[in-house]
């Protein structure tokens, strides 16, 4: 387990970096193109990664920084994420042995699941705070689309993100391969 | 620093369970009406802000040469179609100054109420929200140019929204299609009353108007001022939907917002001038309610 702050501080600046053109384009370049309906959640996709391949205490804090970061470009702020965020990360930590991205398909179908598993949290949350089913049952509409191109991009970035945070194919960071 | 294994699972307990409390206190302590932006946010809104802006202003340049001279094959004829529409217009202009008129006297002799100073600031759409969950734009104007939280956004086919989150030189302007803004409307026609609540991208939809009123297909539905947030007689959209069960108290309508939100580009904001008197009132009920809340 790899515990040293300053050995997450230049990838998490990285990642943060390509999180914001990630936000930009989606939030001003493809609305300009007609594409309003559906935003494709750049920041599910970066703390799914560090869930799946990061193992060091400070996980909670690295999702609390990406979220918050996320907040500069969307009034749904920044907790809902980090709460769903730390909780598939639990999730993953128990199912780290099963979970292996050895190829495109498994990576695309992982990243659907957990999809599905923060959609749950946050609609819970929302429900919790709004008490109206309805926006649920629209969100889920969105949700599909939203996610399959998120799923579908993930062995992209996720071999980007691996080249930044020093992550091999086979191992976590940090981890014993 | 380095910690060891059996330290570092401790760490990560205690970091997720801390963030997560901090989390949940947020998400509890969340205001849909408005937020307040700290320091930080309001230096990071504005500093990537001027990016959208840009990245929004070169696929404009870029359409705009397409539109202007690639696609431009019929010019000669939209420019008949389009003096004959400036002909109409211009009719339709003078025949508005006699109703304004009209309604000026009207306004007067009915002794309608002080009329609210608002300054109109112009603001340009630079970016939409990073969630598809929320239906928020985000403006070019900010502090500076004397905008203020929950001021009223809209354009000439009606209203857009308020400002929900607000920066020095930016504004996220909360839509009347976003579930969480709820507007106090009236029916022109009938002068019934209701909520207009955000429902989807393209509609909103009427609550709480009674069963009885006679709503039809078409009628145009208004701010009724009620509220303090929208100013009175703002044009929200017309009835596209409605479902009248034989029970129950009130009817479900659903409305077509009068403002394309696909193809909004300026709006319009209305800044209340300050009235010193009201904001004293303000400041003592909110000084009271907190009073009671602890």
């Amino acid at each position: 387990m790899k515990g040293q702050i300053k050995d997450l501080i230049i990838p998490l600046f990285i990642t943060l970096l390509i999180l914001v053109v990630l936000e930009i384009i989606s939030t001003a370049l493809l609305p300009a193109f007609g594409i309003q309906k559906y935003i494709i959640p750049f920041n599910i996709l970066i703390v799914l990664y560090l869930g799946f391949k990061l193992e060091t205490p400070y996980l909670a804090i690295l999702i609390l920084i990406v979220q918050y970061f996320h907040s500069f470009f969307s009034i749904e702020g920044w907790e809902l994420g980090t709460i769903a965020g730390i909780f598939i990360c639990i999730v993953i930590s128990y199912l780290r042995d099963l979970i292996h991205f050895s190829s495109a398909a498994i990576t695309i179908t992982v990243t659907q699941v957990f999809q599905v598993v923060w959609f749950l949290i946050v609609s819970s949350l929302f429900y919790l705070k709004t008490g109206n089913m309805g926006i649920l049952v629209e969100k889920m509409w969105r949700f599909i689309p939203e996610s399959i191109a998120i799923s579908l991009l993930a062995p992209f970035f996720f071999a980007i993100f691996d080249r930044i945070w020093g992550v091999n194919s086979e191992g976590m960071l940090g981890g014993d391969v | 620093m380095r910690i060891g294994e059996g330290e570092g699972q401790k760490t990560k307990i205690i970091l997720n369970v801390l963030v997560c409390a901090v989390a949940l206190y947020g998400v509890s302590t969340k205001d849909f009406t408005q937020q307040r932006t700290s320091m930080f946010e309001n230096l990071m809104i504005d500093f990537f802000a001027p990016i959208q802006k840009s990245v929004t202003y070169i696929q404009g340049s870029f359409t705009s040469v397409f539109d202007d001279y690639i696609a431009n094959v019929n010019a000669s004829k939209d420019n008949e179609k389009l003096k004959m529409r400036i002909s109409d217009l211009g009719s339709q202009i003078f025949s508005f100054r006699e109703m304004e008129l009209e309604n000026k006297r009207l306004k007067k002799l009915l002794d309608f109420g002080e009329e609210l100073p608002y300054k109109k600031v112009l603001a340009q759409v630079v970016a939409r929200d990073a969630s598809s969950d929320f239906r928020v734009l985000r403006i070019n104007k900010g502090l500076v140019d004397g905008l203020k939280l929950q001021a009223t956004v809209v354009t000439g086919e009606g209203l857009v929204g308020f400002i929900y989150r607000l920066t020095d030189h930016f504004a996220d302007v909360l839509t009347i299609l976003d579930p969480n803004n709820r507007v106090d409307a009236l029916v022109k026609r009938v002068r019934a009353h209701g909520i207009v609540e955000g429902d989807s991208d393209r509609q909103c939809l009427m609550k709480y108007v009674k069963r009885t009123d006679p709503i039809i297909l078409n009628d145009r539905i208004l701010t009724s001022g009620l509220g303090n947030l929208y100013p009175k007689g703002i044009l929200i959209g017309k009835v596209s939907r409605i479902e009248r069960e034989s029970y129950g108290m009130t009817q479900d309508i659903t409305i077509l917002p009068s403002v394309n939100f696909g193809k909004l580009e300026e709006v319009i904001v209305l800044v209340a001038e300050s009235n010193k008197k009201k904001d004293l009132e303000w400041d003592a009920l909110d000084s009271n309610t907190e009073g009671k809340v602890k």
